[in-house]
């Protein structure tokens, strides 16, 4: 079944004076769908998330969120935008600022579902208090409480798991997985290879543009396997890629020798790969 | 509705920050008493003079100065923590960003004025009509609500809190100087300056405070009444179109 792109981007490009941080990007993300956004410091992830929710105005090209521009109205109460830094009020305690969000996008019961995705973010008992004195990691948590809280359509998250402890990340993820089953999209820009490999597609810019936009597993697909075949003591190693085709030619060169004891597999992590392909195409 | 929601939070911010709160109430109470050393040291030994054509108007002063700065480094500090794009997004337009933050600071500058107005009334020994006094509070709180405007649009140039700073003596200097607050009326300036204080604030709570204080009514000042009051839509008008919603 084809599925409407709930985030449009055609041609998008940014600079700041002479400097080009966006390219000429262009990409899709269906509805409920996960894409993380991958890239070295510097990439222009930021910025993307920004011109995708409006707050950065574009140099040219086209965002579309819901078939909508990003600063349409409409749009942007089905946008749930997690920015960066922080972006709370930290003389206001963490019910404020959640309830200041829902507020201001109209929500009929505010203050229950302020409460609700509070202790969803695992912060129900401290959310009387002064959010100046959270850690960074609560306060990512409040930040996205803030995004959460109004149901939103369309998830743009700026690296939402930075800070946060191991637990509560796959708590989070299983939320994503829910929402995005739900039909919610969701955008995610992240430095954990761990979290890529839980998105539906990942798009991997560098120096403003696109290298790959593609799901982990065609990605993983490009690293190189390390095959050990161990002959007795003898162990005898071969760097290969697309080590399922590539294992049987190997096993009939040795002839499928009774004196094989052991076959290890090495897959190279997803890291490697992307930083392979950031590296190759620097040169 | 969403005007209220961004005003109960500043007054929300306003509330709990203690020490914002306890310096922008002791700021203007202490200043004033500031003018009435200052005023005694220049006073002769042995004179009893009145200060009528400076203490109000010094007052008006003050409560502008204060206004416009908390005002100015209130709306600095959302934008540089990125709370200001954040309202953008959930979807805040510029008009009711703006006159939520007017709505919510106008409490604190009507304290201000209050009770930098009460202390200069006993301190300085003045004496004025129960319908003097109501008018010359109306012009210095009208003229807060100003201050409070002139610091939104100004906070719209101004990217960080460093960048603030050069904003703070360029509006504040010229408008004590050029107002006629110091001059008692701007009569004796050269004429260039008269035209220049036009665009100053200050010159028409100054024109009023000084016909209130001699005896005027509320048929002397409301030319200068209206004059603030176009001011502050006009302020309030460019506010809004110079906020920018985004980078």
């Amino acid at each position: 079944m084809e599925t409407r792109a709930a985030i449009s981007v055609q041609n998008l490009t940014k600079s700041f004076g002479s400097f080009a941080v966006l390219k000429g990007i262009s990409f899709e993300v269906p509805t409920g769908q996960i894409c993380g956004v991958l890239g070295p410091n510097g990439a222009g992830k930021t910025t993307l998330i920004k011109s995708l929710v409006g707050a950065s105005r574009p140099s040219g090209g086209e965002v579309k969120i819901l078939g909508n521009s990003p600063t349409n109205r409409a749009a942007r109460k089905e946008i749930g935008y997690m920015p960066q830094a922080p972006a709370l009020y930290e003389d206001l305690s963490a019910l404020d600022n959640v309830l200041f969000f829902a507020r201001a996008q109209g929500l009929k019961d505010a203050q229950k579902e302020a409460e609700e995705i509070l202790e969803f973010v695992g912060l129900k008992d401290r959310q009387h208090d002064t959010v100046y004195t959270f850690s960074g990691g609560m306060k990512q948590r409040v930040s996205l409480a803030c995004a959460l809280v109004h149901h939103p359509k369309v998830l743009l998250l700026d690296e939402p798991t930075a800070g946060v402890d191991p637990k509560l990340k796959e708590r989070f993820w299983e939320y994503f997985r829910k929402l995005a089953k739900q039909g919610v999209t969701i955008l995610i820009s992240t430095h954990l290879m761990d979290e890529a490999l839980l998105c539906d597609y990942l798009t991997i810019i560098r120096g403003g543009q696109i290298l790959a936009s593609e799901k982990p597993q065609e990605i993983m697909a490009k690293g190189e396997t390390e095959l050990r075949i161990w002959q007795g003591e003898e162990k005898e190693s071969a760097k290969v890629f697309h080590y399922t085709t590539a294992l049987p030619s190997l096993l009939q060169a040795h002839g499928l020798d009774p004196k094989i004891s052991k076959i290890e597999v090495q897959e190279e992590p997803l890291e490697s790969i992307i930083v392979r392909m950031i590296g190759e195409d620097e040169v | 509705m969403r005007v209220l929601v961004v005003t109960s939070r500043v007054i929300k911010q306003i509330a709990k920050d203690h020490r914002f709160l306890a310096l922008s109430v002791v700021g203007p109470l202490l200043i004033t008493y500031f003018l009435k050393l200052t005023i005694d040291a220049l006073t002769p030994v042995g004179v009893s003079g009145r200060y009528d054509n400076l203490v109000m108007p010094v007052v008006a002063a003050i409560v502008f100065f204060l206004g416009y700065i908390l005002c100015l480094l209130a709306l600095v500090r959302e934008r540089t923590s990125q709370t200001l794009s954040r309202m953008f997004v959930s979807g805040f337009q510029r008009g009711e960003i703006i006159l939520g933050y007017l709505f919510g600071f106008m409490g604190l500058a009507t304290i201000q004025a209050a009770l930098a107005m009460t202390e200069a009334y006993y301190l300085f020994n003045l004496s004025y009509s129960h319908h003097t006094l109501a008018y010359l509070f109306l012009v210095i709180w009208l003229l807060a609500v100003v201050s409070l405007s002139l610091g939104i649009l100004v906070s719209n140039a101004a990217r960080t809190e460093g960048q603030v700073v050069p904003f703070i003596p360029l509006v504040l200097l010229p408008s004590l100087f050029l107002s006629g607050i110091i001059t008692n009326g701007v009569d004796k300036l050269p004429n260039w300056a008269q035209d220049v204080s036009y665009a100053l604030p200050l010159r028409y709570a100054s024109d009023s405070i000084l016909s209130l204080v001699k005896g005027g009514s509320l048929g002397d000042i409301h030319g200068s009444l209206i004059g603030l009051l176009v001011y502050g839509l006009v302020l309030l008008s460019l506010a809004a179109l110079t906020l920018k919603d985004y980078e």
